[in-house]
């Protein structure tokens, strides 16, 4: 038969309405069981792939992964990723193998990508594929650390992943109840002693109540971005929040060091006294470090000098939400620089709680 | 000045009139050529000379504070900022300067001078009831003097364009009597004696004296307005506002509804009743 270009139009007007119509009585299965056509499956992972690789090109990679914060990374795979992903030596459920496409086991499969590509498959997730994205847009240094956790994951035997992801606590058996089911999931990241396990986790010990509370309820609402905290607080019952905030803050304060940059330390100091009037800089201590401040506000001293940056540079950046006090450090650090910000982690960092309560 | 413009008037119109009535006979080339070259290009090049020679003998008298001794020595420094006015008087002792925002009050018969600066764009100083206007421009001090001869209150707008609230940036200058500016300004000196209100405290509580001072309580920050004596200002927010109770809550609570591109934030998360507070306090600043 002759072919010619009006054949050609009809077929090409009838063919969608005849996909449409399959997929109308049902042709197409959407079972699980049996799996997907090979060349479906071939295709679908060409897409994917191709698609990572192209825009995994406008990730802007840190010149050093965060190896300090693998810790809350970790713990924030155990509960949102090893699940679906596995851990060393917790072995998947059956459920989860019959998924498709079915989680890969990441042990074999995270050195086939690159830093960049991690990121935004962390970040973004995988469409059809049950990969959800990060929960938060927001937070580039949560997925930057859980990229940092992946690289070691193919090295990481049972006993660093069972420290790292759990602590001194047991994983969650669903025996205990309550409260104290609720702390034992806080103090995986934040310890028994509520100093942090890394120095991406902020200290709560002693931190004041008011402030541990409200941001626990920002969390809780999403005015707070956090991919971890996020997940971890709404899954504890409202109710036990202000037992948790009330707990933590009753924790001894943490001891400090002197940092030995008396320079870095003394231009921090000006700053925080005085603000930097010319560039719309505050001073730091005329809302914290004073018990007569409002107790919305945060006790610094004390808190690791890696937590205080990275929250100004998101209050920087406008990616900080927190208590409905927080625009006020929006623009408070709006015009910081990254050595002043540098200079302030550090000066908090070594700053006693008893300096902090001087008159500034 | 006016004998002199009516004499060049009549001269003007004497020759027009000339021109029509007379005959007209065309004049010899040599004599045109030779009329055009003194009348049109040397006689005016001899005047301006001599003109731009005499202006120039004037100048220095248009700035007297480069004579050392004359002026009575008071400075005010005023620096334009996104959209008010940092006032600082430096008192002619050298001592410590009285710092104040959005009011600049100056002595009748004695002349002033202005150290005019920006810290982020270009604004520019205009009394325009005392004289022209001059540019505030970052990294640089730019000098004006002024002799207010009349007592009074003036009104100072920016006169460059600065940004969202430049139209919402004025000041009040008030001319006084010496003897009275003395007072004043010996009164601004010290803190305000303004009561220990619950204001004051929900002020500090609140970290308000992060940005703003308050002579005589912790509050010592520097990167907003001077709030010392306030409530003796007749206006708040860069003239934006009278200083009454309900405008100042107003300012308080939402500073951006009143003025666009305000760099202070939003202050309506606190109790009503303590935003009441504070501003009761801050307006018997006085």
């Amino acid at each position: 038969m002759h072919v010619n270009w009006k054949h050609l139009a009809i077929g090409l007007v009838i063919l969608p309405v005849a996909v449409l119509f399959a997929t109308w009585i049902g042709f197409f299965n959407v079972g699980a069981s049996t799996g997907h056509w090979k060349v479906t499956e071939w295709f679908l992972h060409f897409a994917m792939r191709s698609a990572v690789r192209t825009y995994a090109l406008t990730v802007k990679v840190p010149d050093e992964l965060p190896r300090y914060a693998i810790q809350p990374a970790a713990g924030h795979f155990a509960r949102g990723c090893a699940i679906c992903h596995g851990a060393p030596g917790e072995p998947r459920s059956p459920a989860v193998l019959a998924m498709l496409p079915q989680p890969p086991d990441l042990v074999g499969k995270v050195g086939e990508w690159t830093d960049a590509e991690l990121f935004r498959i962390v970040q973004h997730g995988v469409r059809f594929t049950g990969m959800p994205a990060w929960p938060t847009q927001q937070r580039d240094d949560e997925v930057w650390a859980m990229v940092a956790f992946l690289r070691e994951l193919p090295m990481m035997d049972q006993a660093r992943w069972r420290d790292l992801a759990y602590g001194s606590s047991e994983p969650p058996t669903g025996q205990t109840r309550g409260l104290e089911r609720a702390l034992a999931d806080c103090t995986r990241c934040h310890g028994t002693d509520g100093l942090g396990r890394s120095p991406a986790t902020p200290v709560l010990a002693s931190q004041r109540e008011t402030y541990l509370f409200e941001s626990l309820r920002a969390y809780a609402a999403g005015h707070r971005q956090s991919g971890v905290m996020g997940i971890s607080v709404t899954a504890v019952d409202p109710a036990l929040l202000a037992d948790l905030a009330r707990h933590f803050s009753a924790l001894p304060a943490p001891a400090t060091s002197t940092q030995p940059d008396r320079a870095r330390i003394a231009r921090a100091d000006e700053i925080a006294r005085r603000g930097i009037p010319e560039r719309d800089v505050p001073a730091c201590l005329g809302c914290h470090g004073r018990p007569d401040r409002n107790p919305i506000y945060p006790e610094l001293s004390g808190q690791p000098a890696k937590y205080i940056a990275t929250q100004l540079e998101l209050f920087r950046e406008e990616k900080r939400g927190g208590t409905r006090f927080a625009h006020l450090m929006r623009n408070a650090a709006k015009n910081l620089s990254d050595e002043d910000i540098a200079a302030l982690a550090a000066y908090f960092a070594q700053m006693s709680r008893a300096a902090a309560t001087g008159t500034p | 000045m006016a004998i002199a413009g009516g004499f060049i008037w009549l001269t003007v119109i004497g020759l027009l009139v000339h021109a029509t009535r007379h005959e007209r006979t065309p004049i010899d080339e040599r004599i045109a050529s030779r009329l055009i070259f003194w009348g049109g290009a040397a006689i005016p090049s001899l005047l301006l000379f001599l003109l731009l020679g005499y202006a120039l003998w004037l100048m220095p008298g248009l700035r007297p504070f480069a004579r050392a001794g004359e002026a009575n020595g008071l400075r005010i420094e005023v620096t334009g900022e996104q959209f008010w006015w940092r006032v600082a008087y430096h008192p002619a002792d050298g001592g410590v300067p009285i710092l104040s925002a959005n009011e600049i009050r100056l002595p009748v018969g004695e002349r002033v001078e202005f150290l005019l600066k920006s810290t982020d764009v270009i604004h520019s100083f205009w009394i325009p009831a005392l004289g022209g206007k001059m540019d505030m421009i970052p990294g640089r001090v730019n000098r004006l003097s002024l002799l207010a001869t009349k007592p009074g209150t003036y009104r100072g707008p920016c006169a460059e364009y600065c940004g969202t609230s430049h139209a919402l940036m004025t000041f009040t200058a008030v001319a006084m009597q010496p003897a009275a500016f003395g007072e004043w300004l010996a009164v601004r000196a010290n803190p305000s004696p303004g009561a220990s209100l619950p204001g004051r405290d929900i002020f500090l509580r609140n970290g308000c004296g992060a940005c703003h001072r308050v002579a005589g309580t912790q509050a010592e920050g520097g990167v907003g307005p001077d709030l010392s004596h306030m409530g003796s200002r007749g206006t708040i927010g860069a003239g934006v506002l009278p200083t009454d109770d309900e405008a100042v809550r107003s300012f308080i609570a939402h500073p951006h509804l009143i003025k666009p591109g305000s760099k202070m934030p939003d202050f309506n998360m606190l109790p009503q009743q303590d935003i009441a507070e504070i501003a009761s306090w801050l307006k018997g600043l006085e």
